[in-house]
């Protein structure tokens, strides 16, 4: 027979399928569980932290660019993962989930001989990181944007900028990071419910 | 020396509350479900990580002096 002061008490169930929902989404899992007002809270706080990154830098600081041939990891890794190691940034940025996919996407659809990835357009690919002379053809380079490009290259965001291009890209991992936070609190709940239960269960008991 | 450029419009440090207030909900509705709960802790992590901000730049005032 339990003890009825006993205050262990059991582990909230464990929720696979919302934790994945958090990750596809910052606080859909949440949602999906219920608690939709904390789900929110977790959307509009992740989305604005990461598009305000994004917009900090010029739309330009979430990407995966493929840099193996150029610069090669010390150690022999496969492409993906060499080129992961070269840009750890999307390590953390990954983990917004589907707002981060499109990068994936134009890694995987990447043609130097083009100014925009298909379906995404520019949209988290890979930057120029400089520009073409007047009258040469940028294509013949890997990474060169036309002399007239009217964007702003890696090189001149962070050569004539303010350093927001690089606080923004801060800000997009911080906000991935966070979202590891919450797909746990969608998996698993909040890390100390057990401590809040018994201190509803005590304010019960004194108040009756 | 002059203090004026960080607190100028358009300085990076104005972007900064934004991170202090989203981390600290974010950090605290992960630990709480309860919103009283969740803005009281919100509340002590946003002091703590002011007060640890303001404290760096104090430091690296002073040391602007030895300089």
């Amino acid at each position: 027979m339990p003890n009825p002061h006993d205050r262990t008490l059991p582990p909230p169930p464990l929720s696979p399928l919302a934790g994945f929902l958090s990750y596809l989404v910052p606080g859909l899992g949440q949602i999906y569980q219920g608690r939709v007002a904390k789900g929110l809270l977790f959307m509009v706080c992740l989305y604005g932290l990461f598009f305000y990154g994004m917009h900090l830098g010029s739309w330009s600081n979430v990407y995966l660019p493929d840099t193996v041939d150029t610069t090669p990891p010390p150690i022999p890794l496969p492409r993906p993962l060499g080129n992961l190691y070269n840009h750890k940034e999307f390590l953390g940025q990954f983990w917004i989930g589907v707002a981060a996919w499109p990068a994936i996407w134009q890694y995987n659809n990447f043609n130097p001989h083009e100014d925009k990835g298909p379906v995404f357009g520019t949209f988290e690919r890979t930057p120029f990181e400089s520009r073409a002379e007047p009258g040469v053809d940028a294509h013949q380079f890997k990474n060169r944007a036309p002399a007239d490009w009217k964007g702003a290259t890696l090189n001149e965001l962070q050569t004539n900028g303010d350093k927001t291009w690089d606080l923004g890209w801060v800000y997009t991992v911080i906000a991935g990071v966070l979202n590891i936070l919450v797909i746990y609190d969608a998996f698993a709940g909040p890390a100390l419910a057990e401590g809040e239960q018994l201190q509803r269960t005590h304010q019960e008991t004194v108040a009756a | 020396m002059n203090v004026a450029p960080v607190l100028a419009p358009g300085s990076i440090y104005w972007h900064l509350p934004v991170l202090i207030v989203v981390v600290s909900l974010v950090y605290s509705a992960t630990r709480y479900d309860h919103w009283g709960n969740i803005l009281k802790e919100a509340a002590r992590w946003g002091l703590r990580m002011l007060i640890f901000l303001c404290a760096i730049a104090l430091i690296q005032f002073v040391l602007t002096f030895f300089i």
